[in-house]
């Protein structure tokens, strides 16, 4: 079971085993850069930060206590980086606007007029307007539905990696839910998703 | 007929939806939605709604990632483990020998900048022989013979001095 097997990694990690490491970098890299492309929409940004992860994983290995899985614990590290990160940024977004998604899908525009470009930029307009939605969310919130929705953690993790009981974070995915389909539920009416 | 007091409300709705109720709770939902057309359409609604986000498509790293965590992890002094003596690290072992190093490093040279001209412990003067000591005095008698005397002028800028302005002038020094 591969949740079992985290712990042990990370035991030998502990211990000085630096081919554990590396099987818990590649099995989490994918799933830690999503998960910061989708809190910080930033490309650049969410992979310096699952670099970072990484690094505070590994400087604490001597201090690593199997208490918990280890996706909450990796989670928490990550959750933390990424709220601090939206607060750092949340001026500088707002005032440039930038959206790495949204430059490529303007590039596929001008640089391509066929029609698999047109279904591409479809797509990558479909990604933009959820990606708003989402990132239109109370941080919290957006957290809650990113770890719920896109990195398979439960909620019962979600509590201890946001710190919230976990009646909490079954409100806090209602009233998430609730505000993106108010959000997109017209435009699914549309058909522009 | 459906028993419409039964009915969930949104947030059991949405719970049962996204498989957020303990098992006997999520039977008990499960039998009513089947039932219920109003609550089986909002559970619907959420369920669509998650097949939307489903839309929002996982990006794979940059080929770089990789080599970027193992420089950083390698550039990380923990990481650098090194050889161990007795189950301590060189680190562990090196730092208390260094600090003794610098301490006795450091007692050589204050000793050897101390000046010559301190006076001897009492018991070496005691214990050095007649001919040395009387080579002293005469070295020291040659010192301050040589020394310069203080001409007229001299006398003019130390007595701008405070102090020193109630020091003879040259022809009082002479009468005495």
């Amino acid at each position: 079971m591969a949740i079992d097997q985290d712990l042990e990694l990370m035991l030998l990690v502990r211990q000085g085993d630096a081919e554990s490491f590396e099987v818990l970098l590649r099995r989490y890299r994918a799933p830690l850069v999503n998960f910061f492309v989708r809190m910080v929409h930033d490309r650049a940004l969410a992979e310096d930060l699952a670099q970072e992860v990484f690094l505070r994983v590994y400087q604490a290995r001597h201090r690593y206590q199997p208490e918990a899985r280890f996706t909450t614990w990796l989670y928490r590290i990550a959750t933390n980086l990424a709220l601090n990160a939206i607060r750092d940024r949340k001026g500088s977004v707002a005032s440039n606007g930038f959206h790495e998604q949204d430059s490529e899908s303007e590039v596929a525009r001008v640089v391509d007029g066929k029609p698999v470009a047109d279904q591409q930029m479809m797509q990558s307009d479909r990604e933009r307007i959820i990606r708003e939605a989402v990132e239109a969310l109370p941080e919290k919130q957006c957290a809650a539905v990113i770890l719920h929705k896109y990195q398979d953690v439960n909620y019962r993790q979600i509590s201890k990696v946001l710190g919230v009981s976990e009646s909490a974070v079954k409100s806090l995915l209602f009233r998430a839910y609730e505000s993106l389909r108010e959000r997109l539920e017209p435009l699914m009416k549309e058909g522009q998703l | 007929m459906m028993d419409r007091a039964k009915c969930l409300n949104d947030e059991q709705i949405f719970a049962y939806a996204q498989r957020l109720l303990e098992p006997g709770e999520e039977e008990k939902a499960r039998s009513h939605v089947e039932q219920c057309s109003v609550c089986g359409q909002a559970a619907l609604r959420y369920q669509k709604l998650d097949a939307v986000l489903d839309e929002w498509k996982p990006v794979e790293p940059s080929d770089w990632f990789d080599a970027r965590v193992r420089a950083a992890v390698a550039s990380n002094p923990s990481a650098q483990s090194g050889f161990t003596f007795f189950g301590l690290r060189w680190a562990q072992v090196l730092a208390p020998a260094c600090l003794v190093m610098l301490l006795v490093a450091g007692s050589l040279i204050v000793l050897r900048r101390r000046p010559a001209h301190l006076p001897q412990p009492a018991t070496q003067q005691i214990a050095q022989p007649a001919s040395a000591t009387s080579v002293q005095v005469e070295d020291e008698l040659t010192l301050y013979e040589n020394l310069p005397v203080l001409e007229d002028q001299d006398y003019e800028m130390l007595s701008n001095f405070d102090v020193l302005s109630k020091l003879p002038r040259g022809e009082k020094r002479l009468a005495n």
